[in-house]
């Protein structure tokens, strides 16, 4: 199991399967003039994790479905009505039968199902789950606040802590650093949200009343989407953003004037404004 | 326990037949009922789960003698219906006038508790309403009132079918075999019963 | 069976065709009742598929008359009701009273060979409380201050009076809470009559598969219908005497103290198994189709009830993966994506004795026949797409998005659709004594199952590539924008499906008074509903059958005098 794992997951992200995702992609996207039928490539390391499973199960429920059609039409072309012609008497009840049925069940769930399992379970223990401990030097911690319909980020700023002048406030916009773990604290005001990253292939709802946690690490730098993927009233379909992946250095740059931008336009006065909370550990 | 007992009374087949039938789909129904409440009971564990303190600090609680006093007499209550049934189920509906008669008491004393209870019930609210704690007033509040009010709807549908089997039963209209309508009237009533110890003891005891 | 009388049939015009007790005539209520609920809902389908490809743009024909006051444009608040009401519609006014009111009414007592259900006024309450639960529904479009706009799974904060001040939301779920009431009825009501009402000989293991099904949903029902009626209660308090089990203490300046998620739980506890309720007939109507119209026996009779019953047992613990995202913890999610990847098991039984029951069988492609069999092609796409969503990894992207519409639209909606019309074009000549057309039929099954298709697996490629559901307009995000071409296909293809829907509709009426008289047993199979004459007289059996034989025992070669079928009432030769 483990080598065909190693094998299928080397074709997977073999160059020469990449380099045919980028040609299909991008060709697909040139020939429909910028009609696109799949996502955009992943940016987060996790991503990368979603596509390779994601592929694995197509490739697996694509031999099934195969299997499943082949099944229902070779009796419809062969075992048709017609004059003379009889069908099987088979209550498929003898002892023979019944090991059929439990072979062919268990196997279909040992190849479909576990293989999936053990690759997801897999996946989940070596990052999913690990949310990592908030270290200054290495996970860039953000605070997350919904409401109908905007989304508002909050980044610590230079002092690194929450909930004082320094802190960057964005709106609909979210900066971050590329290669370091990204750790959301989020809470909605309203309804419930739900925060979706699509090219980091991630999502986590945005509940009122609690704080709900999420990470992940962007691989890449650039310009991408933030969509609201709870129904959250008349507005949810406007309810996007923009997500920016910096380099490290240019962040750092942006971070601190952010962060004295943040400072000036501090005004104690303004509720609105005072939603920080103190981060979770 | 009604199945086995009318099975050695005199009853007929046939009667026997229709008062498995009877008492198979009361079953169900309680089993479909249990879930219902046992809804409710798992909101009341997990919103008090979070709450921390429980009751919550500062705030009036419905009055403990009262609703240890109406839990005795909703107990009472299922009690005697239990006893007046069981002694017209052994007689099979007829039997001797001793036995008969108290079997009648038995049914009016329970079914007059049931009423007692409701007013007790109603005097809690209006004990906690004169406190002024409404329903919106907390998470507590919302529980308790919300709690009671779906079990108060079972106590009067199970109220008014205790008056319309006694109308039946004084007018005689209850032959050994429809008596399976009194028995499950009184299967109700002490799901009814078993739900109130069941808040009761969320509310008041633990 | 002394306990079943002969009734005199009803004169009277209210007790004979509205407040009947008869299980016949309550099931062709049933059966009306939920086409038009079913056309309603399609018709809200088609506005949403023309939202979705032509955004702001006036819905032709029919807009200008249902929304006058935007010259027939849907404005974001009419599509959210479109979709919560397409949803609510579909589920509990379609699909539950047509496959479990009507099919289920109408199957049970005629195929164990009882005279009517065990309770035959709690029958007549249970559509009552249906029709009643409808028409709250229907008033709640049209209440000021707006019908619900929160989904039909109706999540706080959103469903309680933070955003739904009017009435719509409440009436909502009043009527949610009626049409459980009528489900949990019909539940006890069918239980008890399996259990107690089968004629001699009608064993459990003769037991047709139809009925099987319809007798673990109604397990179901009776179960976790009670669920979602406490649910609906709760909501109710909190919206209209603010009662605060949902709204948390931050929203209402510290008053409250809630829990929006506790209704999410409660909801997927009632909703995992009631996607359950909807398929498991669904599955016990096709697994005795396949034999009927193969001519062969159902393969592997009790592995199929097996696993029916293990998955009507599963479906309660699985509600998990309905919530991947809200933040369950890591132990619970690994054990709901282990569960639910479990249940795959007896579904592969299921299959794998389906598609042995075709096998070398000798096939009559009638109407039913290929319904059927677009069960398990539409089951298959739909099943397997399942797995990933019930593997958090991919289920994490792609949940909320038109991947998971097009896997339960496939799964729960086209499936228990598909088994539904073959429901009805297999006792269509019991019912109303009068065949249906079969080339319209089979238009209607071409024209249906591949437009079908079409719309859900290309919503399938729109969810892997990122487009949220309950989005009123698609070309608003850049992001989304570049897939607004498969909105437009996928538009056309539905507009067909809904097109060809029309000749089912013409079908069914044409035949329902001008068909063609149909004969006792025009499709020659031996269960007790196609034993008696038709039409079916009140009392349905004179004299109670006595059972000698399965349901399945086609092409036997034990059958006496050279036919390929047998009676149920029938004895083998030797």
């Amino acid at each position: 199991m483990n080598r065909i794992n190693s094998l299928l997951a080397g074709v997977l992200s073999s160059r020469w399967m990449k380099a045919l995702a980028v040609v299909g992609m991008a060709g697909v996207a040139e020939a429909q003039g910028g009609n696109r039928w799949a996502p955009f490539p992943p940016a987060s390391d996790f991503g990368h994790r979603f596509s390779e499973l994601f592929w694995l199960i197509t490739i697996l429920c694509s031999i099934s479905m195969v299997i499943v059609v082949l099944l229902l039409l070779i009796p419809l072309l062969r075992d048709r009505a017609r004059p003379g012609h009889k069908a099987n008497y088979d209550h498929g009840s003898s002892l023979h039968d019944k090991r059929l049925t439990a072979v062919i069940s268990l196997a279909t769930f040992i190849v479909l199902d576990a293989w999936v399992l053990a690759i997801a379970m897999k996946d989940l223990r070596e990052a999913y789950w690990n949310m990592p401990e908030v270290d200054q030097a290495e996970t860039y911690p953000i605070e997350v606040l919904g409401q109908q319909w905007a989304w508002h980020f909050r980044g610590p700023g230079l002092d690194g802590e929450f909930g004082t002048p320094d802190d960057i406030l964005e709106m609909n916009q979210l900066t971050i650093p590329k290669g370091r773990p990204v750790s959301f604290q989020m809470t909605s005001k309203d309804v419930i949200h739900s925060l979706f990253l699509p090219e980091m292939r991630t999502k986590k709802d945005v509940n009122p009343g609690s704080i709900n946690k999420t990470w992940f690490k962007p691989i890449e730098a650039g310009e991408f989407t933030i969509l609201c993927a709870e129904l959250c009233g008349y507005a949810h379909y406007q309810m996007f953003g923009n997500l920016t992946v910096m380099e490290q250095e240019d962040f750092d740059e942006w971070e601190e004037s952010a962060s004295l931008l943040g400072i000036a336009a501090y005004d104690p006065e303004d509720e609105e404004a005072q939603w920080a909370w103190e981060w979770e550990e | 326990m009604n199945v086995s007992s009318a099975a050695t009374s005199t009853l007929s087949k046939e009667e026997v037949r229709t008062r498995v039938d009877v008492t198979l789909g009361m079953i169900f129904f309680i089993g479909s009922w249990t879930m219902a409440f046992g809804t409710l009971f798992l909101s009341f564990l997990v919103l008090r789960q979070r709450v921390g303190v429980w009751p919550p600090e500062g705030i009036v609680l419905p009055s403990f003698p009262l609703a240890t006093v109406a839990t005795l007499i909703l107990v009472a209550s299922s009690l005697g219906l239990h006893r007046a049934v069981r002694a017209w189920d052994a007689k099979g509906g007829g039997g001797e006038r001793e036995q008969a008669s108290s079997a009648q008491r038995d049914w009016a004393v329970g079914v007059g508790l049931g009423f007692a209870f409701a007013v007790l019930q109603a005097l809690l609210w209006a004990d906690l309403l004169a406190a002024g704690r409404f329903p919106s007033s907390g998470l507590y509040e919302s529980l308790f009132y919300g709690l009671t009010w779906v079990h108060a709807a079972h106590v009067v549908i199970g109220l008014l079918a205790l008056l319309w089997a006694w109308i039946g039963l004084s007018s005689g209209r209850y032959g050994p075999n429809r008596l399976s309508t009194v028995s499950n009237i009184v299967i109700f009533w002490h799901f009814v019963d078993v739900v109130w110890i069941v808040l009761y003891l969320g509310f008041f005891v633990f | 069976m002394s306990g079943q009388h002969i009734h005199a049939e009803p004169t009277n015009f209210f007790r004979k065709h509205v407040f009947s007790v008869d299980h016949k005539v309550i099931a062709k209520q049933f059966l009306w009742f939920g086409l038009i609920w079913l056309g309603i809902g399609g018709v809200m389908a088609m506005m949403i598929r023309w939202q979705l490809a032509n955004p702001g743009e006036p819905v032709p024909v029919i807009g200008s008359m249902l929304f006058p006051r935007t010259n027939g444009v849907l404005d974001p608040a009419t599509y959210n009701t479109l979709f919560t009401m397409h949803g609510t519609i579909m589920i509990f006014l379609g699909l539950t009273p047509l496959m479990i009111g009507a099919i289920g009414n109408w199957s049970i007592p005629l195929m164990i060979g009882a005279r009517d259900m065990i309770f035959p006024l709690l029958n007549c309450l249970s559509f009552w409380a249906m029709f009643l639960g409808g028409a709250v529904g229907f008033i709640s479009l049209f209440v000021p201050l707006g019908a619900t706009e929160a989904g039909w799974t109706g999540y706080p904060t959103l469903s309680t009076t933070i955003n739904g001040v009017g009435s719509g939301e409440t009436l909502w779920a009043i009527a949610v809470f009626l049409i459980g009431a009528s489900s949990i009825m019909g539940g006890i009501n069918y239980m008890t009559t399996v259990i107690r009402l089968r004629a001699p000989g009608m064993t459990w293991q003769r037991l047709p598969l139809t009925v099987w099904g319809i007798f673990l949903t109604s397990v179901l029902n009776v179960l976790f219908v009670p669920v979602i009626g406490s649910a609906m209660l709760l909501l109710i308090m909190d919206r209209v005497f603010g009662t605060t089990f949902f709204i948390p203490a931050s929203i209402m300046q510290g008053a409250g103290g809630g829990d929006p998620i506790l209704y999410q739980h409660l909801f997927w506890i009632f909703g995992h198994p009631e996607v359950y309720i909807l398929i498991l007939p669904a599955w016990g109507i096709i697994g005795d189709l396949l034999s009927f119209f193969s001519r062969k026996p159902a393969f592997g009779y009790r592995a199929q009830v097996g696993a029916m019953v293990a998955v009507t047992l599963l479906s309660a613990v699985v509600y998990g993966h309905h919530m991947f995202t809200t933040g369950l913890s890591a132990m619970l999610g690994e054990s709901f994506m282990l569960l639910t990847m479990i249940i795959s098991v007896p579904a592969e039984i299921l299959f794998f004795n389906w598609l042995h029951t075709l096998w070398k069988g000798n096939l009559r492609l009638t109407t039913p026949m290929l319904f059927s069999m677009g069960v398990i092609f539409v089951f298959g796409l739909g099943g397997l797409t399942g797995i990933y969503l019930a593997t958090i990894g991919t289920d994490i992207f792609l949940h909320d998005t038109y991947f998971v519409v097009g896997h339960f639209h496939l799964t729960m909606a086209a499936s228990a659709l598909f088994a539904t019309f073959a429901g009805i074009y297999f006792w269509f000549p019991k019912m109303f004594a009068r065949e249906m057309n079969e080339f319209l039929g089979k238009t209607h099954f071409w024209f249906t199952v591949i437009p079908l298709v079409t719309v859900f697996c290309l919503m399938f490629v729109m969810g892997y590539a990122g487009m949220p559901r309950r989005y009123y307009d698609h070309t608003s995000a850049e992001y989304l924008r570049s897939l607004q071409h498969l909105n437009k296909y996928a538009t056309h293809a539905a507009f067909l499906l809904g097109a060809a829907q029309l000749v089912f509709v013409y079908n069914f009426i044409r035949s329902r008074w001008w068909g063609k008289p149909a004969s006792q047993n025009p499709w020659e199979v031996g269960t007790l509903d196609w034993t008696m004459e038709t039409p079916v007289p009140h009392y349905n059996f004179k004299e109670i059958p006595e059972v000698f034989t399965g349901p399945h025992e086609f092409s036997n070669p034990d059958i006496p005098d050279g036919k390929d079928w047998i009676s149920m009432t029938e004895k083998l030769k030797a």
